[in-house]
């Protein structure tokens, strides 16, 4: 058993993988193995789907299969941890995103640095939250919401994702930008947080476009948490006069690699990610999945990343403050 | 809706549709069979092929992996007794003793056609009542969970074939190892002693895999001139008789109905199903001692129930665009690729697809029950293996299925240790079930009474009383389900009851 079906495995797997990366191989000397990506969290999300996409455009771009890695566990802080211990060879990269990449290290000890610990090799996109109510909720506005809330402070519910979380941490910012107190449910995941508002045990939730579009006229969206309107007639919270949340709010997507990875490697690897983002059928594959292709070179997000640092110091310290 | 099904029909009834659902189902069974490797890893792997063809054919393929790979998880159980999920951690109960009677073909054939059965009733129930159960869906929210959790865990306690008190023992340790790491609400760390690599917790499979492989190598190597099959001439058995698939009927419609009950609960899921079916089959039956010394029954109960809950855990992510679970948020990846949303808007714009692929859930169900006779002899070869070979065989599995998981070296060092758990609570009989309930259970209880208590604001008792009548109802009925369970199998523990031996009264 054990060696017949470890052969079909393998052959199923190889097969795939001619199958969908292309086999165009570069002559240079690196990369000449598969490189692994790792991603500190969990099957079937949404870091997963986009990483089954880029994995099946990449080959043709770097020359060797990318190897998805999941590791779970601890808020993405153990894969992080592992991706900041392996050798700075380029054949290990991390993909994760700000909240646990920038965030983490606000809210707890980690054995590793990721300012020092990691380079960015690039931001492959970002999603952006919108706040959603149920559609026969008395919110009609996000101006009504909050006024509710002033005057009954802790009563609203707000369903999340969990703690420090993708769509905890935009509803956070936006809650703490206009200055008032409600009830923060934690849920595992957006979706179990999306079912306990269509069940009427929260009053909002935070979420991503494909999930608001796939629910339909069941929910109505207050608004989004971004620089640029998603939806047509739902305005952004810059538009709302909060205008520095967005950049707090918006998931990044970013790759990053061990620091200490020599520089030509890095430039290799920044100019693969670069043209992958140009690839026809990535575009589709990722369109189809809702997500944007807003794609940003390394140098650019490390300033980003920075600004993030600051901000969520100061998000962190206004939130857990008693 | 006729037309609509009709039409779906027509949609699906494709070569291209069965082989590729064929082809999932054998890469599923392969990929399950492999202990550490899960059948929510196989989907992910094998997600994007299913990019590249078109939905009737590429979902069926992602359904058929689906199936395949929660069969799959039973054999192993059955041969060598490594439960390759949690999911089939019961059948291993019966499943290996069966194969050391040399009946392990019955015993995969008992496997096979209760999962067949269960999966295909429940997902017939499914296509019929798709609306009704997503309203029950709905109605689950943190506190009824958090009542259904507590439920769970006592009637495992109290249907043990160990002292209650034994059982109970147990299940605190499981809770306790469930508390080891982050904790579920705040994500502060306990129990780690600021010890980085147990911060993320305790892993399920490696605690599996210690627990139930690595005692019944150890046993195996004591009774080292005892041949690992009794009889040696055809080691793996005869097949599977009409006659004693009958005799197992009323257990595979009981485990089938309770299966597909939880899996419209959202949250509770397939290993949950599997032990509580287990232990319901054995409070029903006449002869409850039986039960853990190779009965098919003991095959069939859990089996049935695992695949029943595959159907119903479809119906939220198709009407509602939620994912009940990692698995349906794959297949929910798959649907997105298509252009498909699942969701209100999808069942009203595109009723013939998503009743194809409902039907097509069916149809897999039959394709699982023939791929998996015609490789069962495959299988069924394993135990043909010596036992010099095998024993170390199973060793090298059991720690290459703990590594693949997720690569972490603290989870063998888990593995070594729960092994030796395991075998000192076997020697001192000490059954390990409600410790390993107690371990998937508790943080999902943890979690859903913690979200009770922020959504009551304070006044839980207030909040459950007036607003969640469910709930309520649940609370109520655990003390006098918990002694049924207690009364009816109370022969099992002792020849005579201990004096005093009542049920402690069910916390809330």
């Amino acid at each position: 058993m054990s060696q017949l079906s470890r052969r079909m495995f393998l052959a199923a797997a190889v097969a795939a993988g001619v199958a969908l990366g292309g086999t165009a191989v570069l002559a240079q000397n690196y990369p000449s193995k598969p490189i692994t990506m790792i991603i500190p969290l969990g099957a079937g999300g949404s870091h997963d789907l986009n990483a089954r996409v880029m994995t099946s455009v990449l080959p043709s771009y770097l020359g060797q299969p990318v190897v998805v890695q999941l590791m779970p566990g601890a808020s993405g802080r153990i894969g992080t941890a592992a991706a900041a211990k392996a050798k700075p060879d380029g054949y290990t990269l991390l993909f994760t995103h700000n909240f646990i990449d920038e965030l983490q290290q606000h809210v707890t000890k980690l054995p590793y640095n990721p300012n020092k610990d990691f380079v960015v090799v690039a931001r492959t996109n970002y999603a952006p939250p919108s706040l959603v109510v149920r559609a026969d909720s008395k919110f009609k506005t996000l101006k009504q919401l909050i006024e509710y809330a002033k005057a009954h402070p802790g009563k609203v519910k707000f369903g999340h994702s969990g703690n420090w979380g993708a769509t905890m941490v935009p509803g956070a910012a936006l809650l703490q930008a206009a200055g008032v107190k409600m009830t923060l449910v934690p849920y595992k995941g957006g979706g179990p947080a999306m079912r306990g508002l269509l069940a009427g045990d929260v009053d909002f939730t935070v979420a991503f476009p494909s999930v608001i579009t796939s629910q339909g006229d069941k929910v109505r969206t207050l608004v989004t948490l971004a620089d640029k309107r998603v939806f047509k007639d739902v305005p952004t919270s810059g538009e709302l006069g909060f205008p520095n949340v967005a950049s707090i709010a918006t998931m990044q997507r970013v790759v990053l690699a061990p620091a200490g990875i020599p520089k030509d490697r890095l430039a290799k690897l920044r100019e693969g990610f670069a043209k992958m983002s140009k690839d026809k059928t990535y575009m589709k594959l990722l369109q189809k999945l809702d997500e944007n292709d807003e794609f940003m070179s390394g140098d650019q997000y490390e300033k980003m990343r920075m600004q993030q640092d600051k901000s969520y110091a100061e998000l962190v310290k206004e939130l857990t403050k008693k | 809706m006729l037309d609509a099904i009709l039409h779906s029909l027509e949609l699906l009834l494709r070569l291209d549709t069965l082989l590729m659902m064929s082809l999932g189902l054998v890469l599923g069974i392969l990929i399950g069979a492999l202990p550490g490797f899960t059948t929510t890893m196989a989907m992910a792997v094998l997600l994007p092929i299913s990019f590249f063809l078109s939905p009737v054919v590429g979902i069926p393929f992602l359904i058929g992996v689906y199936k395949g790979g929660i069969y799959g998880g039973s054999i192993p159980a059955i041969l060598v007794g490594i439960p390759g999920t949690g999911a089939s951690v019961a059948t291993t109960y019966d499943g290996l003793p069966l194969t050391k009677k040399g009946q392990s073909r019955k015993a995969l054939d008992m496997a096979l056609a209760a999962s067949a059965i269960g999966d295909f009733a429940a997902s017939l129930v499914t296509v019929v009542l798709i609306g009704p159960i997503a309203l029950v869906a709905m109605k689950f929210g943190p506190p009824e969970l958090a009542a259904v959790m507590v439920l769970s865990m006592l009637i495992i306690a109290f249907s043990g074939t160990t002292m209650v008190i034994k059982s109970l023992m147990m299940l605190l340790l499981g809770m306790f190892f469930a508390m080891v790491g982050q904790d579920p609400i705040g994500a502060l760390g306990r129990f780690t002693f600021g010890f980085f690599p147990i911060e993320s917790g305790i892993n399920l499979l490696p605690m599996l895999i210690g627990l139930f492989a690595i005692p019944e190598v150890l046993l195996s190597i004591e009774e080292k001139t005892k041949p690992f099959v009794e009889k040696s001439i055809r080691p793996e058995g005869d097949r599977l008789t009409l006659h004693e698939l009958n005799d197992c009927k009323r257990t595979i419609a009981r485990s089938t109905v309770l299966g597909g009950v939880i899996g419209m609960i959202p949250g509770v899921g397939q290993v949950v199903a599997a032990l509580m079916a287990y232990a319901a089959a054995k409070t029903a039956s006449p002869t409850p001692e039986k039960f853990g010394t190779g009965i098919l029954e003991g095959v069939a109960a859990p089996e049935a129930a695992n695949n029943a809950v595959n159907g119903p855990t479809m119906v939220p992510l198709l009407t509602l665009g939620i994912p009940g679970d990692n698995i349906t948020a794959i297949l929910l990846g798959a649907f997105v690729v298509q252009g498909l949303r699942p969701g209100p808007q999808l069942f009203a714009q595109q009723a013939p697809l998503i009743y194809a692929i409902l039907f097509s859930m069916i149809i897999a169900c039959g394709l699982l029950y023939v791929l998996g006779y015609l490789l069962i002899p495959l299988f069924s070869k394993v135990v043909m293996i010596r036992k010099a070979y095998l024993v170390p065989l199973t060793v090298v599995f059991a720690f290459v299925g703990t590594y693949v998981y997720r690569s972490n070296v603290f989870d063998l060092y888990f593995l070594i240790f729960f092994g030796m758990l395991g075998y000192g609570a076997r020697k001192l009989s000490f059954d390990v079930t409600p410790l390993v309930m107690a371990f998937i259970l508790t943080p999902v209880l943890e979690y859903s009474l913690g979200q009770s208590i922020l959504l009551s604001q304070g006044n839980l008792f207030h909040y459950v009383v007036i607003e969640r009548p469910l709930a309520l109802v649940i609370i109520l009925a655990t003390p006098g389900l918990t002694y049924l369970m207690w009364y009816r199998t109370r022969k099992l523990r002792n020849p005579e009851p201990v004096n005093g031996a009542e049920p402690l009264p069910a916390k809330q």
